[in-house]
């Protein structure tokens, strides 16, 4: 077992230098939580002081119960071959995050995706508005809010031939005879 | 073209620079493709498996798979006989349809071809048009990578050397978390609705469990059973034998989560507003019936619901029947019964109690006074053991058992019973014993596995030290000189399959063994008494093998008289069908009656 040397020094470093929470999640890596305004400043230093050159993954996470998106930066040490992420949270009805394509190029990619899938605004981002979705007219469709299912019906026709489907549910009530009363309907399963 | 055209004959030498290369063409005969093991391909269902839960259906955010009736398929208990068609215009190969499927049945193939003369077919009925992909199922949703829940949220009960001391009750019943938390493991499917003899709207009170609404649960719950505090605590649940999740996990535990949402209610007062029924005008007609169990009662609350002006005649001081008298009060405490009855007074049931139909009023009295009579009598008489002895002092029935124990009388059990039976009756028997403080030992002659007693009764026992004793054929009574009990012979037996039948037990000779023993409780079986009814009646009854027989609306074969419970043909001798005959018998009577008008 290892006892995390390396990933408890760069841990260390960054919590001299930022206000930040932080643990080594497990071996090689190592997982921060920082206020927005500081992730560029972090992000930099890790690139051009720790060795964190390469930039994995940016992914988005929309936690509808707390009306926060969450911004998770993956950066690679290829030397000492340590991650680490860095975590933070972004009001979802302002949902503004700092451009970091002058840090890295391929952000850019990453952000008009975001830009588009989940309606988060990068100032200074430049790229086409439209990145996979063509005429998108309704909200963004990654977040949560949005009823893929709803979407569906609205959009698509129905095939013919499909006119013989069957509800599970009331299959089942008529052939056993059971009577649901309209109170108990607004339960059962469409 | 002349025949100097050098281009023409130059070019196809170019085409040997290719010589030696891996040829790019499609092999003969056809090379099986390097496909990755999770590949995402067409669909294909077993169809024997899947039981039509229609979960696929539901989660399946384009609206791509529909649920059809296939005329191969035929629908029966825990399975709704429908099967998916999967619209491929629209699927997006995402299998989600996969993760959620409960039994395992719908998987994904390595099959990612079809070949068809219609370009406009593209409706497949998984398993059933492409029967060959079998060979070829490559993502599937084991145990760990389904999105169902298999596990139950765990009951918490007494420690066993708690229990034996009192009869307290064991088991403690969810919280609100736990309630909620096992509430979610539904999938509203409604399997279980066909399983239960009353037809109890399940999904739709789990999922207001589910959704916190506890309040229009019980209003759901109350809909079609007046008794659901007694279900929730000791019914058979059927429900929970054909559960979806059932077929590779724990049941959802249906009965405890009635038993929860019931619990929420504590007094009548509080159930009345709750549940606030709808009650019809009184309509001046007039129903009496006999015995106030949960087929009685049943009635009762809801044809006077109905406007029907109702007495229930009860031999008893307590309501309740079979349900308050046979079983012990550690399984259902005598409050749970009270509270459900004194709601049913408030909405205008009459109950007369000590009052036994045949002595304390007639039949004919009844008959002539009413416009429909309803008889829930129950099975109030045991079989005897019907072996050598068993007359003597120390024998007894396990309804009288229980019966005695429940009304508060005491039962010398002296240091060893001996229980005798592998019904929930006799582990009542057992389990009582042992609280009462004696060593018991239960004879039962077939395997354990066969015990029709539920797995809980069994294990149960088992942890308050209740010994069970298989394959045990009781043979003969020893009596001592004053005719009281003194021990028991019993053959052990083996098990001999004959034909299709379940296996016979067959005694062992020469393996006779004798228990020492205080008492000993037979609960083998009982039947009904109908000493009740008056000749002329009793005679046109139609009866089958000690049943009354009744039709679909419980009437018997006097069209004045519906009967329901255990004493009938139609009852399965427990509390849900008993409630189930109520209920219908009470559809019944007031098809009957309003016929009439």
């Amino acid at each position: 077992m290892s006892n995390f040397k390396k990933e408890t020094k760069i841990l260390k470093s960054l919590k001299d230098v930022f206000e930040i929470k932080g643990s080594v999640k497990s071996d090689k890596r190592i997982s921060i939580k920082a206020d927005k305004k500081n992730v560029s400043s972090i992000l930099l230093f890790l690139k051009n002081q720790k060795g964190f050159i390469h930039l994995n993954h940016i992914s988005c996470v929309d936690w509808i119960e707390q009306n926060e998106f969450e911004l998770v930066y993956i950066v690679w040490n290829p030397k000492t071959r340590l991650t680490v992420m860095v975590h933070t949270r972004i009001k979802r009805d302002e949902p503004v995050m700092e451009n970091i394509d002058t840090i890295w190029d391929q952000a850019n990619t990453y952000e008009r995706e975001f830009r588009e899938m989940f309606g988060i605004e990068f100032p200074g981002l430049i790229g086409a508005k439209e990145f996979i979705l063509e005429d998108w007219d309704n909200i963004p469709p990654m977040r949560k809010d949005f009823n893929s299912q709803q979407y569906a019906i609205d959009t698509f026709s129905t095939r013919p031939g499909r006119e013989n489907a069957q509800n599970v549910r009331e299959a089942i009530q008529k052939r056993s005879g059971e009577e649901i009363p309209d109170f108990a309907k607004k339960y059962s399963r469409d | 073209m002349s025949i100097l055209d050098l281009k023409g004959l130059l070019v196809p030498i170019g085409a040997l620079k290719q010589m030696g290369k891996h040829p790019h063409t499609i092999n003969f005969p056809d090379e099986e493709k390097n496909i990755s093991d999770r590949y995402r391909g067409f669909h294909h269902n077993s169809l024997e498996d899947c039981i039509g839960c229609g979960n696929c259906s539901t989660i399946c955010m384009n609206e791509a798979i529909d649920m059809v009736a296939l005329a191969e398929i035929e629908g029966g208990k825990g399975d709704s006989g429908l099967r998916p068609r999967v619209d491929y215009g629209r699927c997006c190969y995402c299998a989600l349809c996969v993760d959620v499927c409960p039994t395992g049945s719908l998987n994904m193939t390595k099959d990612f071809i079809q070949v068809t003369n219609n370009p406009y077919e593209f409706l497949l009925t998984p398993g059933k048009d492409n029967p060959e992909a079998k060979e070829k199922v490559s993502f599937k949703a084991d145990l760990e990578a389904s999105l169902n829940i298999f596990d139950r949220v765990p009951m918490r009960e007494l420690d066993p050397g708690e229990r034996v001391k009192s009869f307290a009750e064991v088991l403690l019943g969810y919280n609100e978390e736990e309630a909620r938390r096992e509430a979610n493991r539904c999938i509203s499917c409604g399997l279980c609705t066909e399983a239960c003899p009353v037809h109890m709207h399940i999904p739709e009170y789990i999922n207001a469990i589910a959704q916190g609404k506890d309040d229009e649960a019980l209003k759901i719950i109350y809909d079609n059973n007046d008794l659901p505090e007694v279900c929730g605590k000791v019914c058979t649940r059927r429900c929970e034998d054909v559960c979806a999740i059932q077929v590779r996990g724990e049941a959802v535990a249906i009965r405890w989560l009635k038993g929860y949402v019931t619990e929420t209610a504590d007094n009548a007062d509080l159930i009345k507003q709750i549940v606030t029924p709808e009650i019809r005008e009184p309509n001046h007609y007039k129903v009496g019936i006999v015995g106030a169990g949960p087929a009685g009662l049943t009635a009762g609350y809801y044809l006077s619901l109905r406007g029907y002006d109702v007495t229930i005649y009860e031999s008893h001081k307590d309501p309740g029947g079979m349900v308050m008298y046979g079983i012990p009060k550690y399984r259902l405490p005598y409050d749970s019964i009270q509270k459900q009855v004194d709601y049913m007074v408030k909405m205008g049931v009459k109950i007369h109690y000590n009052t036994r139909v045949g002595k304390d009023i007639s039949f004919q009295e009844i008959y002539d006074n009413s416009d429909a009579v309803f008889l829930g009598v129950g099975l109030q008489d045991a079989w005897n053991l019907g072996i050598e002895g068993d007359d003597a002092d120390g024998v007894m029935s396990a309804i009288d058992f229980l019966g005695k124990i429940n009304s508060g009388e005491t039962v010398e059990v002296g240091k060893k019973l001996i229980s005798v039976g592998g019904g929930n009756v006799s582990i009542d028997a057992s389990r009582v014993g042992r609280r009462l403080g004696a060593e018991v030992d239960q004879l039962y002659r077939r395997r354990i596995k066969d015990m029709p007693a539920d797995w809980e009764e069994i294990e149960g026992a088992e942890d308050e030290g209740v010994h069970l004793i298989p394959q045990a054929i009781p043979t003969r009574v020893i009596k001592d000189k004053k005719g009281k009990v003194k021990g028991i012979e019993y053959v052990k037996a083996e098990m001999i399959s004959e034909g299709g039948g379940r296996p016979r037990p067959v005694p062992i000779e020469g393996s006779e063994t004798i228990i020492d023993c205080d008492i000993i409780i037979a609960a083998i079986g009982q039947k009904a008494d109908y000493s009740l009814l008056p000749e002329d009646i009793a005679d046109k009854l139609k009866m089958e093998r000690g049943k009354i027989l009744v039709n679909d609306n419980r009437q018997t074969s006097i069209s004045k008289i519906f009967a329901g419970g255990d004493a009938v043909k139609y009852g399965n001798v427990d509390a849900i069908s008993a409630i189930a005959d109520g209920y219908y018998a009470t559809l019944g009577i007031d098809k009957m009656l309003m016929k009439k008008e």
